[in-house]
């Protein structure tokens, strides 16, 4: 998805933006300061690597990102890969997840500052400045941005049971956000600082008052700092060198009179993470290109829990690839080492070390217009730190979780004049085995991480793009996208329970469509998604997520008078105020309103 | 006079009326505000939403405790919901507060029940009280108010009443997420006027869990810290507690009771694993436990592994065991088994010698059990050729199935006393 398309969708993080690839399914633990992660192909969110200009964004204490936390004011792209993305140097760590999302940040053309001021529903603000520069060479930006908001939205449960009324406690947050990317050639470089105070909310549960509510609150503070370069040397060398320093710092507090639920905990959780690759590609021959990259990363964790200590992980991986085009044939394979090995002083000591090879294959044909294609990647994820070692829930002994992924695919582009259209479909089988879970020991009071089960699932991604330029002064698109997906549980074939039955939280169906009409500085878009039921337990047909349909839609108006150029933009999301949840006890917001007016020279 | 007692016996022990009659609390999943009461009655589920069905709303979140008040009252402990819920045996909703919050586990005499908590505040009609530790709360159930509320060791669990005392297991169950340390202590309060007697330190941490009682004895479960230190198992004798003997009332037994029950004879029942994350090793427990035998050995006699009928193989065969039962009024045996806990769990019934009568589907995570009293004497039908219709099972003079008859007991229509039948 394009600069242009992201600013036209309804959107304020990435999470928004990805809602509408095929094959993607949101967590949201509703409002602005809910948890976001996405699931491509019921994969599971660890299995989904998000990339930022090649460089993973890593979380080794959880191993999700909550894409809440960037934004798209800066983005060039951002792209959904299922197979491993074919550029001819890329890092090992590019091929180790099992589905990729990459975010490219911008090159600026010229110097330019904007600034948004917005106002949305519960007690939302935000201000948001931007300055680029393009100088000899040289270009580069600063992107900042300041919000708060109340999150305290209306959420209703009505069914036979329960007529329930409320606002969200607890939804507040306040963040602030900041980057500078530089760029000259083949170099990039991009520094981020990101600071939330924010409420996490509980699930609505029967209460006779508001007296006690579970209060906990979370401060983050994150920071990164990473560079490349790249260069070709003799027309036949590819060189790229990545490096990333990361400190995440959160605060998690449930000290407060109104909780009286859980332990009073105040607890703090520091990760540094520093990370380096080297790729090296050879490009002698136009239809062949070998290439090869080795990573290194650091990672220590620190927290104030008890019985736990320090732990640092030493994570190193070593790709080969190759690739080959000969008459609209393209071949590539890759074969991918990754080494894991972990250090603690805690007692319960460390966890031995992992070392496994993976494979994946790719094939393509293009004709004309035409292309047909299939792949196959067998990857894991290793169990991250919190699986390992957090107190009283960790095991050493987890086992990686693999995911083996066929697909086979079709794409065709049509272009003229004035249309142009794109469709794609694919097919696609994943197996997931010795899935990571936390599940209760048996006959104790405790739970603790364990390697249980084993997830087969089908579907068809599907995804049609059209653009139409009525005249000169109209403009129109329309994308749509389709996901028909069965995946079931194969853990236990003695449990006729879950046996064979599809995985809690999955939709059968997930659809989307979006429309985008531009009439010169007037452009209006809107979108709808449709999401099917979702059983989110075993135990009863109406422990359900009902479907949900959403629409929203935004009326953007900008007007220039030479290098000047002002704008206001109304948003309506969820327009027809359905009430639903991704996650049981847990209310989306609802229809909300947002205000923007755009400022830049 | 002969005459009519006989035909009164023959009555009360020959009509067919509702013998089991089970409610169970299904506690659902954290936070997803699906806790359920499933009711059973002679060998089927009548309701596995027997509470909303009742009443048209829901239980709340995380059902930990349930206790018979009097003939006319049951309370649950809605833990996560923070509410007392109040509710006839025929599972109408009589009312409910708040001003417990975080509230474990329940006991009472009838006229007051007593509530442990982990919370820090309760309203009370002396005003709000506030500790740094837990406490237990003493709710009138004519008023339905809280009306006193004591402070006792962190995060307090099992409760039991016992000559007028109060019986308080203290875990520290916060220890991992707060500063202080795991409880080893069991406080004991006077019922009346709400005020800690003693403390008796067992050297055991962490007293969580459900605690059983059989009249003197009370048998309490420690998980220990899954690290350093494994679980065991603590029988009280509380008689020797309120004596003063605080450091010989109590015998420790290396064995997990993570589940425990009070069986028709007095012993207790108790299954569970010791685990521990360093080993990531379980052992697991299967057994029976007489309380006078331990007391007297000091833990060297009075174990035995569980051996009625078929119980222990269909125990081990459980993929979650999840809560045991045995009805005191019937010695019928029932245990629960989670299973996969997003999946509804099972409900195992036995008879009292140990025959698997059945298994039923019951909810998300089915773990605390109130037997109901046998419906008496309204039922009672008059009918003719008794013997033909007796189940050859004894009876008490209120008509309670007895699994083990001693003293002066009912079978096939007659009355025996102390294993001599009198033929009138």
């Amino acid at each position: 998805m394009q600069g242009a398309t992201l600013q036209a969708l309804s959107t304020t993080s990435v999470a928004d933006a990805l809602k509408y690839f095929a094959g993607v399914q949101i967590k949201d633990y509703g409002g602005l300061g809910g948890l976001k992660t996405i699931n491509v192909r019921s994969l599971g969110a660890q299995h989904v690597g998000i990339y930022l200009d090649g460089i993973r964004i890593t979380n080794a204490q959880n191993g999700t990102v909550d894409l809440g936390k960037f934004s798209l004011s800066s983005m060039e792209s951002v792209s959904l890969y299922n197979a491993n993305k074919l550029s001819a140097c890329q890092s090992a760590n590019e091929y180790a997840s099992g589905a990729t999302v990459y975010m490219r940040t911008r090159r600026p053309t010229k110097d330019s500052l904007d600034v948004q001021l917005r106002v949305a529903s519960f007690s939302t603000y935000m201000a948001k400045a931007n300055v680029q520069f393009n100088h000899n060479g040289w270009c580069g930006f600063i992107d900042g941005e300041w919000t708060k908001s109340r999150g305290n939205y209306p959420f209703r449960y009505h069914t036979e049971f329960e007529d329930t009324t409320g606002r969200r406690a607890n939804s507040d947050i306040r963040y602030g956000r900041i980057e500078a990317a530089l760029f000259h050639g083949g170099f990039a470089s991009h520094v981020y600082y990101y600071d939330s105070n924010r409420g996490c909310p509980g699930g609505i549960v029967r209460r006779l008052s508001d007296k006690y509510i579970n209060v906990g609150r979370e401060w983050d503070h994150d920071f990164f700092l990473q560079a490349s370069y790249h260069k070709v040397f003799a027309d036949q060398h590819n060189v790229k060198l990545n490096s990333k320093y990361t400190n995440e710092r959160l605060r998690y507090c449930t000290d407060y009179p109104e909780n009286q639920n859980t332990a009073r905990v105040n607890n703090h959780y520091r990760q540094d993470d520093i990370y380096a690759s080297l790729c090296y590609a050879f490009t002698r021959w136009d239809w062949l290109s070998l290439s090869s990259s080795y990573d290194y990363r650091w990672t220590r964790l620190k927290a104030d829990l008890k019985k736990f200590d320090d732990v640092i992980r030493r994570d190193q991986k070593q790709v080969f690839a190759l690739q080959a085009n000969y008459l609209g044939l393209q071949a590539a394979a890759s074969i991918l080492h990754q080494h894991y090995h972990d250090d603690t002083f805690a007692n319960v000591g460390a966890a031995n070390p992992l070392d496994r090879w993976t494979p994946s294959f790719s094939l393509a044909y293009s004709l004309d217009n035409l292309t047909l294609r299939t792949w196959y990647k067998k990857i894991f994820r290793a169990p991250t730190l919190n699986d390992l070692y957090y107190t009283q829930v960790g095991n050493r002994n987890l086992k990686p979780e693999y995911t083996k992924q066929l697909n086979i695919g079709a794409e065709y582009h049509f272009a003229s004049s004035r249309f142009a259209a794109s469709v794609q479909a694919d097919i696609y089988q994943n197996k997931i085995e010795n899935r990571i879970v936390c599940l209760p020991l048996k006959g104790t009071y405790t739970w603790t991480m364990m390697n249980y089960g084993y997830t087969f699932c089908r579907g068809l991604n599907a995804t049609a793009k059209g653009q139409y330029a009525l005249h000169d002064d109209w403009q129109l698109s329309l994308i749509s996208s389709l996901t028909l997906q069965r995946d079931v549980n194969r853990s236990d074939p003695d449990d006729e329970d879950t046996y064979d039955k599809p995985i809690c939280y999955s939709p059968r169906l997930s659809t989307n469509l979006t429309g985008i009409i531009a009439w010169r500085s007037l452009q209006l878009t809107t979108s709808y998604i449709y999401v099917g039921e979702r059983m989110w337990s075993y135990a009863d047909p109406e422990d359900i997520l009902r479907p949900y349909h959403n629409v929203d839609t935004k009326l953007t108006y900008n007007h220039r008078i030479d290098k000047v150029s002002a704008g206001l933009c109304l948003e309506i999301c969820d327009l027809f105020d359905e009430q639903y949840e991704h996650l049981p006890r847990y209310p989306m917001p609802g229809r909300n309103y947002k205000l923007t007016f755009v400022f830049g020279i | 006079m002969k005459s009519s007692l006989l035909l009164l016996l023959c009555l009360l022990s020959a009509v067919s009326f509702a013998q089991e009659r089970l409610i169970i609390l299904n506690e659902g999943t954290w936070q997803a505000d699906n806790g359920r009461v499933t009711y059973f009655e002679d060998g089927e589920i009548v309701s596995n939403q027997w509470f909303r069905e009742k009443n048209g709303f829901k239980i709340g979140d995380t059902p930990n405790d349930i206790i018979m008040v009097n003939p006319d009252l049951i309370a649950i402990a809605v833990n996560w919901s923070n509410i007392v819920q109040f509710m006839t045996p025929d599972g109408t909703a009589v009312t409910a507060t708040e001003d417990i919050p975080n509230n474990r586990k329940l006991c009472s005499d009838g006229r007051y029940v007593y509530v442990t908590s982990y919370a820090h505040e309760c309203e009370t009609t002396k005003g709000l009280k506030s500790f740094e530790r837990g406490f237990v709360a003493k709710i009138d159930v004519e008023s339905f108010s809280v009306i006193d509320a004591t402070e006792v060791g962190y995060e307090p669990e099992g409760i039991a009443l016992y000559k007028g005392h109060l019986f308080v297991a203290n875990t520290g169950g916060y220890a991992f997420e707060e500063g202080h340390d795991h409880e080893t202590t069991v406080s004991i309060l006077d019922a009346e006027s709400m005020e800690v007697v003693n403390t008796i330190d067992t050297h055991q941490i962490n007293l969580f869990g459900k605690m059983s009682q059989s009249g003197r004895f009370l048998c309490i479960n420690s998980p220990g810290d899954y690290y350093e230190v494994p679980a065991a198992c603590i029988i009280l004798d509380c008689d020797e507690a309120l004596d003063g003997n605080l450091t010989g009332c109590f015998t420790r037994l290396d064995y997990a009771a993570t589940y425990n029950c009070t069986m028709t004879d007095g012993r207790f029942m108790a299954i569970g694993s010791r685990f521990s994350f360093y080993t990531n090793e379980y052992t697991f427990d299967y057994n029976i436990i007489d309380p006078e035998k331990v007391m007297l050995s000091h833990g060297e006699d009075g174990i035995e592994a569980i051996n009625i009928g078929s119980v222990l193989p269909d125990l081990m065969s459980m993929s979650s065991p999840y809560g045991i039962y045995v009805n005191p009024y019937s010695g019928f045996i029932y245990a629960t088994d989670a299973g996969a806990f997003a999946a509804a769990g099972e409900l195992y019934q036995w008879s009292p010698d140990g025959t698997l009568l059945g298994r039923h589907k019951v909810y998300i995570n089915p773990a605390h059990f109130l037997a109901l009293p046998p419906s008496s004497t309204d039922n009672i039908r008059n009918i003719s050729g008794a013997d033909n219709l007796s189940d050859g099972y004894a009876y008490d003079l209120l008509g309670r199935r007895l699994t083990k008859p001693s003293g002066i007991f009912i079978r096939n229509g007659r009355l025996n006393v102390l294993q001599t039948t009198i033929n009138h």
